[in-house]
């Protein structure tokens, strides 16, 4: 009786570890900061050469997702209205790595070809101020056209702003 | 006799040859060009099929949506080139489960396109970017008509192509 009494009380001790450390981790979790707008500058890429088009879709295909991540100020580059925004991020974004691969390489071999695309992106206030700074890796590995690697980039990088920014309306 | 009457005929031959014998880097554009929007045109779906020119200093789209972009608001014009699977869509997809590697050879055929990008400001003074896909040859006489119509481009004239990435793995850039 004595030892299934001590095994009841050990059991409930592991179950009430095991519940709570969650909790925990959930408060050590670092605060979201606050962006009620976002404003996206042109992808850079000074130092690696790569094709218009595909500078062209990484700024196209990040608006987008930024938008579809619940960001409702989205604002482009060079766009009038953020100036007067409150609680802005501005999103830069540096290639720092880029490797064209072939879609014929992907389609007749699977596993040669990939294309990949390594952006480094700096969420900054206004005034310069750094607030988080990430690299953020594209890639597209089996399916598709070169410049999917864009779209995988915009997922992923709508993902870190989302997971690391609360915008009203929106935790 | 017979050696005039060689020449003669040669010269003939060669003639019509020149006449028949289409030259693909001159190629004409009179009307609109059939394109694909990619990807950034605003109120176009993406991947959508439709018809591009240029008239009275407005680059126009003509698809299910249409769009015109004024040739004064475009910061820059660039045009490179690709190529795409010769048998795409849903056919070049079901191909892949094709027996003894058939999707796969398939996939060997591929058509040489021309990109043409187009960076353009809203009246907000909001950059966009345009990319369009169109066959070979047309990319560059739409990118003159655009510069005679007020359009910017920071490197006229210049038809280098961007990228070859379909066709030949390049090696990989790293800081």
């Amino acid at each position: 009786m004595k030892r299934i009494l001590d095994a009841g009380i050990k059991l409930s001790l592991f179950t009430l570890i095991f519940s709570a450390s969650p909790l925990l981790a959930q408060n050590n979790k670092a605060a979201k900061i606050k962006a009620a707008a976002l404003q996206v500058d042109m992808i850079e890429s000074d130092e690696i050469k790569l094709p218009a088009e595909f500078q062209v879709a990484l700024y196209e295909n990040l608006i987008r997702q930024l938008e579809k991540n619940g960001f409702s100020h989205v604002y482009r580059d060079g766009d009038r209205n953020a100036a007067s925004a409150a609680d802005l991020v501005v999103l830069h974004s540096t290639v720092r790595g880029f490797k064209a691969g072939s879609e014929r390489a992907r389609q007749v071999t699977t596993v040669s070809g990939a294309t990949s695309i390594t952006v480094h992106c700096q969420f900054t206030s206004p005034d310069g101020t750094s607030l988080l700074e990430q690299d953020v890796i594209g890639k597209v590995r089996f399916f598709g056209g070169n410049l999917k690697a864009t779209y995988d980039f915009a997922k992923r990088a709508a993902r870190v702003a989302n997971e690391n920014f609360s915008t009203p309306g929106r935790e | 006799m017979t050696f005039r009457g060689a020449a003669v005929l040669v010269g003939v031959a060669s003639l019509l040859a020149g006449l028949v014998i289409p030259v693909g880097s001159t190629q004409q554009v009179s009307g609109p060009v059939k394109v694909i929007q990619v990807t950034g045109l605003a109120g176009v779906k993406d991947k959508a099929k439709g018809t591009l020119n240029v008239e009275n200093g407005r680059l126009r789209f003509h698809g299910k949506a249409s769009s015109e972009v004024s040739a004064a608001s475009i910061q820059d014009v660039v045009t490179g080139a690709d190529s795409q699977r010769a048998v795409g869509g849903t056919i070049g997809m079901m191909s892949m489960a094709a027996p003894y590697g058939g999707g796969r050879v398939l996939s060997l055929f591929r058509t040489k396109i021309d990109i043409l990008t187009v960076l353009y400001r809203d009246a907000d003074g909001g950059l966009h970017g345009a990319i369009f896909t169109m066959p070979v040859g047309t990319a560059d006489v739409i990118k003159k008509q655009l510069v005679a119509q007020g359009a910017h481009a920071t490197a006229t004239g210049d038809s280098t192509p961007a990228t070859t990435s379909s066709t030949s793995p390049s090696k990989e850039q790293k800081q």
